[in-house]
């Protein structure tokens, strides 16, 4: 990349560690560090709902993934809208008017200390290396395309998060949030208008050769326990995931519980409602595009380019060869695209055959590659992650190209920030104060509260640092970590319900859990958005048979 | 331990236009993403091959 890009990069990195610092006034206790004093405009918290969201992963993951599947993904969060407007007539108005720290704080109130602790200790322990994960995915990315060390892409992306949350608490990440959605919008907008502008086709005709090539099947209406993105998973699965992810884990809560009132609280999650729907259909339309740009554009066989010199290095006649074909197939498939842009609808059938013969054509050299590209470095070798940053630093002006890395570190921090303040909050307010001090005072918790986002910050680091390592530690821990949200999701929906026991929400935890491990294992396989789902009817289902069981004094 | 309605502070003042509020902006959330499904559905239809 350009030097000066870079200096665009640094220079805005270095302004929002500053302007989080200097939103970092009004955190002299716990209640200021947390949760803002429970000051924050709706449209501020509603942003932030929404920045932690989009993490780094949705930035070059979700952009390569509509390259790659098209815009069949948004069937994901066809729920949310619905499990926005549940939350904000459930728990939403509990939460907030219980006045706790942590929704896991609200169970003890509701049920017992142990569903509490048991509940926070498994918030701490998915979320612990999810946090690394979210720091290690841009970090290897940015480690392959400019040649830094692993430790650096890491450090770069990493220190002035842990900075800025450690000192400004959740006033700081909130408004810092805020200020990067504005700058990873535009990015995103800037992206679409220079794709626009670059193919060299109308846009009428891009979309028809994105149709052409499948990229424009959005519904699936099969009903399917094993596929992943149906308009019923969607519809019904992704309603219980974001009941689960908005209404139970501490990153999200503690957004809303930041609000002013239950009304505001409310307000900040529906602008989700409105907007994620739309966003990720951006998103993805930007991957669209970057797929269609290289119908014109010959793209890199392999885009990861540290396996594609590792490949040129060990292989050079194999590589070379498939290069040769896969030239061919580019060449071909151009001329073939355009023709199909050229073609009226009544006559496109033939253009449309050829183009799809010679894009499968294409798509098998390169699924060679991939393969070889595997057999040469022993790593997986799919490459999605990288068509968006390639793309960025090859085909995108100057300015523009750094405006896209900065949006992409600003979403991982985003992500990263929220994780760590609410990793820190559970720590603190879940076991510290509860188990181990209690009556400390409040700047005696805000020190500790410091250090904890410190120690999770450093903990985030090294495990994203050591990520080739403990690659398949951090893959498990996330795999189990997914049979934790929809149980938890049944602990909150007992809570609400007044016949519901102690004994019961703890038990049908465990049940939930296992009911989820069960379908995960095999037994029978169901496709992971329909875990959240088993997790908690399992749940409640237990719950209410033995709370009806257990005396009433029991609970 | 407490119950559901112990955790509802009595000195919350109720807010009489809470409920219609939330009321009209819940029809107007599902109004909009009633409109975005049929943009996607329009997008799929009218491009897809």
């Amino acid at each position: 990349m350009n030097p000066l890009n870079w200096v665009i990069v640094v220079a805005y990195l270095s302004y929002i560690v500053y302007y989080g610092l200097k939103k970092s006034r009004g955190t002299k206790a716990i209640e200021g560090y947390f949760l803002a004093n429970r000051n924050i405009p709706w449209w501020a918290v509603g942003l932030s709902v929404m920045a932690t969201q989009l993490s780094a992963i949705t930035m070059i993951g979700t952009t390569g993934q509509g390259a790659t599947d098209g815009m069949k993904f948004i069937q994901f969060y066809f729920g949310l809208p619905l499990a926005m407007v549940i939350l904000g007539v459930t728990l939403v108005p509990f939460m907030h008017r219980a006045k706790v720290f942590t929704a896991y704080e609200y169970l003890e109130r509701r049920f017992d200390p142990k569903t509490r602790s048991l509940t926070a200790f498994l918030f701490l322990l998915s979320r612990g290396m999810s946090c690394g994960t979210i720091l290690a995915a841009p970090a290897v990315v940015f480690s392959a395309i400019f040649g830094l060390p692993m430790g650096w892409a890491v450090a770069l992306i990493g220190v002035p998060t842990v900075i800025y949350t450690m000192i400004g608490g959740v006033q700081a990440v909130t408004w810092v949030d805020v200020k990067q959605m504005v700058l990873i919008i535009g990015a995103l907008i800037a992206v679409v208008i220079t794709l626009l502008v670059k193919i060299p086709v109308s846009p009428d005709a891009a979309l028809h050769i994105a149709g052409a090539a499948g990229r424009l099947k959005v519904f699936d209406f099969s009903f399917s326990l094993t596929n992943t993105y149906t308009f019923w998973s969607g519809v019904i699965g992704g309603t219980f995931l974001m009941l689960s992810y908005f209404g139970t884990d501490q990153s999200q809560v503690q957004r809303y519980l930041a609000a002013r009132s239950v009304d505001e609280a409310r307000s900040s999650l529906l602008i989700s409602a409105y907007w994620k729907i739309p966003l990720q259909a951006l998103v993805l339309m930007v991957g669209v595009l970057v797929f269609v740009f290289y119908q014109f554009e010959r793209p890199p066989m392999l885009f990861n380019p540290v396996h594609e010199r590792a490949v040129k290095s060990a292989e050079p006649a194999r590589y070379s060869a498939l290069e040769q074909r896969f030239n061919s197939e580019i060449a071909s498939r151009d001329t073939a695209a355009r023709q199909v842009a050229a073609s009226s609808r009544a006559n496109e059938a033939a253009s449309v055959a050829a183009f799809r013969s010679h894009s499968a054509r294409a798509d098998s050299v390169r699924a060679e590659a991939l393969a070889l590209a595997h057999d040469v470095t022993g790593q997986p070798s799919r490459d999605v992650n990288y068509i968006m940053p390639r793309f960025a630093l090859d085909f995108l002006p100057f300015g523009l190209s750094a405006l896209f890395i900065a949006a992409v570190i600003a979403a991982a921090m985003n992500a990263i920030a929220a994780e760590l303040s609410s990793l820190s909050t559970a720590t603190v307010i879940d076991f510290y104060r509860r188990w181990v001090k209690p009556d400390g005072s409040d700047a005696h918790f805000l020190k500790v509260s410091r250090g904890a986002t410190g120690v999770w910050g450093i903990f985030a680091c090294i495990v994203a640092a050591r990520s080739a390592n403990l690659g398949s530690l951090i893959e498990q821990v996330n795999k189990y970590g997914s049979f934790f949200y929809g149980s938890i999701l049944g602990v909150f929906l007992l809570a609400m319900i007044p016949r519901a026991r102690a004994l019961g929400a703890f038990v049908g935890l465990f049940c939930g859990m296992g009911a989820v491990a069960a379908v995960a294992f095999g037994m029978p396989t169901v496709s992971f958005l329909w875990h959240n789902v088993i997790g908690a009817v399992t749940v409640v289902v237990v719950g209410m048979f033995l709370s009806a069981l257990a005396p009433a004094e029991a609970a | 331990m407490g119950t559901m309605t112990n955790l509802e502070p009595s000195s919350t003042p109720p807010d009489a236009d809470a409920g219609a509020r939330f009321r009209r902006t819940l029809v107007r959330v599902m109004a909009v993403q009633v409109v975005s499904l049929c943009l996607l559905w329009l997008l799929q239809w009218y491009y897809s091959v």
